[in-house]
């Protein structure tokens, strides 16, 4: 037994004597030992998981290469899109962009008081914490799951599909804007608080000031995205251009799958340019 | 009127910043405390608005004491205790008189403040407080656009909108040169006068505190160790205060 622990030991000295950097030799004769690479501890990790991941999703390069070329196949179906099929789209098209809409101006609304909550200025640790919490566990559920959930609740359609879109903004926007208000100058905060307002009235006053630019970008950012969610939570029927998409891939309509996904991408883009712009003119 | 009675401040840490502090400051007076670094001055000032909470001891301010109010009837007493800090603390990225308004926002509702409602009267108030400070000019410009001794006397300005009776001033000249912390000491001086408010201010430089203030105090670990008018001062007290002789460059606060 203890011969075997010695032979680990001398195996894990001659690995460390191995990937140890050569100490290096001043001028003035004084040594400097760099140190250890942390590549030697990622590299294994990753390799190990990427291989696993491989043998786990039954990967196969073969099958890559041999069908691979079915998607350009299937993109080439798609064009010329049927422009015909636009009057068909377009409301579902409007739907989308407002049910992401609404449901970004609720979230973001929604997540200021628990942002403030969840940031340092609660004094009530338990209470920040407890909030925290809840988030935390509340942002694990992928937009899809709270679509579902909402059209077991509400039914099917854009209201569901709205209500998805508030919650998901609203449990990843207090993460963000909580941690806003840590970084925020708290000097103007502790001045409102010695002239004898409440901890609201400071928070308001003094801290807002600050992060109203970023309030705005965070919440523009969060459209953004939205406009993406709308999009696919069709799928699962909640309202909006997805349904008119998933019905007519499932019936192989290229041509008209081709129009939906030209418009999609042509709103995309103009969304993002427009709130790029706006963001940058902000901050 | 200000009590302190055996003031004792015992940080959480298990630091005593203040060891049994007594002493009193009366309505108008004009008031330095010096001392190092660490020595307490920031402590005591922060004790009478009861930003800093005490550990024992009696703290009366106007006959009431500091260290029984709680919550409503706290911030009550804190709308007649204005303060201003070394670092200005105003809201830079909003407006000169946002900012000074920001002093009447204790006096508003919730929802007032949410609103940002303020009244012809607070803004009347807002614009003499600059007035006051000689900055009404500048009232409708960002607040990080202004030069360090023009913010200190927007946060005067503040300070002044509060209407309050005492100002504590936490190093209010500490980060500014040497002429212009000569105009907002003038400044104190002149509201102290005229309002007669009285104005407790923790100082660096010891030559602007005996000449602007008429009762200096010296502290020196916790302890007040000299406590009386600035004439008073002379090379042995401000050993004692400073732990040894300072020289003439130190006196007027560089290094």
């Amino acid at each position: 037994m203890a011969a075997f622990i010695a032979m680990i030991k001398g195996i894990i000295s001659s690995m460390l004597k191995w990937i140890t950097p050569p100490p290096l030799v001043l001028s003035n004769g004084k040594v400097v030992r760099p140190a250890i690479s942390a590549m030697w501890i990622i590299v294994p990790i990753i390799s190990f998981l990427t291989l696993w991941s491989i043998s786990m999703t039954r990967f196969r390069l073969d099958m890559l290469i041999r069908r691979g070329g079915q998607f350009f196949v299937i993109v080439s179906r798609m064009i010329p899109p049927n422009y015909a099929y636009f009057d068909n789209i377009i409301t579902p098209m409007i739907s989308t962009i407002l049910m992401s809409l609404v449901g970004t101006i609720i979230g973001a609304g929604l997540a200021l008081p628990f942002a403030y909550a969840s940031s340092e200025l609660n004094q009530s640790k338990i209470g920040k914490f407890a909030v925290r919490g809840f988030f935390s566990i509340a942002r694990t559920l992928p937009v899809l799951v709270l679509a579902v959930i909402a059209m077991i609740i509400f039914g099917a359609g854009a209201f569901a599909g709205t209500f998805a879109i508030a919650i998901f903004t609203f449990t990843i926007m207090v993460k963000m804007f909580f941690e806003l208000i840590d970084t925020a100058d708290m000097g103007p905060f502790e001045a409102i608080l010695s002239s004898g307002a409440s901890r609201i009235q400071a928070f308001w006053t003094s801290i807002m000031p600050q992060l109203w630019g970023q309030y705005y970008s965070l919440t523009l950012y969060n459209l953004e995205m939205n406009i993406r969610n709308a999009a696919i939570l069709g799928y699962v029927g909640a309202g909006g251009i997805g349904i008119v998409l998933a019905e007519r891939l499932a019936w192989r309509v290229y041509p008209d799958v081709g129009l939906i996904l030209l418009v999609l991408m042509i709103t995309v883009l103009v969304i993002e340019s427009i709130s790029r712009e706006i963001r940058r003119r902000l901050l | 009127m200000i009590q302190f009675t055996d003031v004792v401040k015992r940080y959480p840490n298990g630091v005593e910043a203040l060891k049994g502090v007594s002493l009193t400051i009366e309505q108008g007076e004009f008031v330095a405390i010096i001392g190092l670094s660490g020595a307490g001055k920031s402590t005591l000032l922060r004790a009478i608005n009861q930003m800093h909470t005490i550990t024992s001891g009696s703290l009366k301010v106007n006959g009431v004491e500091v260290s029984s109010l709680k919550g409503k009837s706290l911030r009550r007493f804190r709308r007649g205790i204005g303060m201003v800090f070394q670092s200005f603390n105003l809201i830079k990225r909003t407006t000169v008189i946002k900012n000074v308004l920001a002093a009447r926002v204790a006096d508003m509702s919730v929802l007032q403040s949410l609103l940002s409602f303020y009244t012809k009267k607070d803004k009347i108030i807002a614009l003499e407080a600059l007035d006051q400070v000689g900055i009404l000019e500048k009232a409708y410009i960002r607040a990080d656009q202004l030069s360090g001794g023009q913010q200190q006397r927007v946060a005067l300005a503040r300070t002044v909108a509060q209407q309050p009776s005492i100002i504590l001033a936490d190093e209010p000249v500490a980060s500014l040169d040497p002429v212009t912390s000569a105009q907002v000491m003038n400044d104190f001086l002149r509201i102290n006068e005229a309002l007669n408010i009285t104005v407790v201010a923790n100082m660096h430089h010891v030559d602007l505190a005996l000449k602007y203030a008429r009762r200096v105090i010296g502290i020196k670990e916790g302890i007040i160790v000299y406590d009386g008018p600035a004439e008073g001062i002379n090379r042995e007290t401000l050993k004692e205060i400073y732990g040894r002789d300072l020289t003439e460059d130190e006196l007027k606060g560089e290094k």
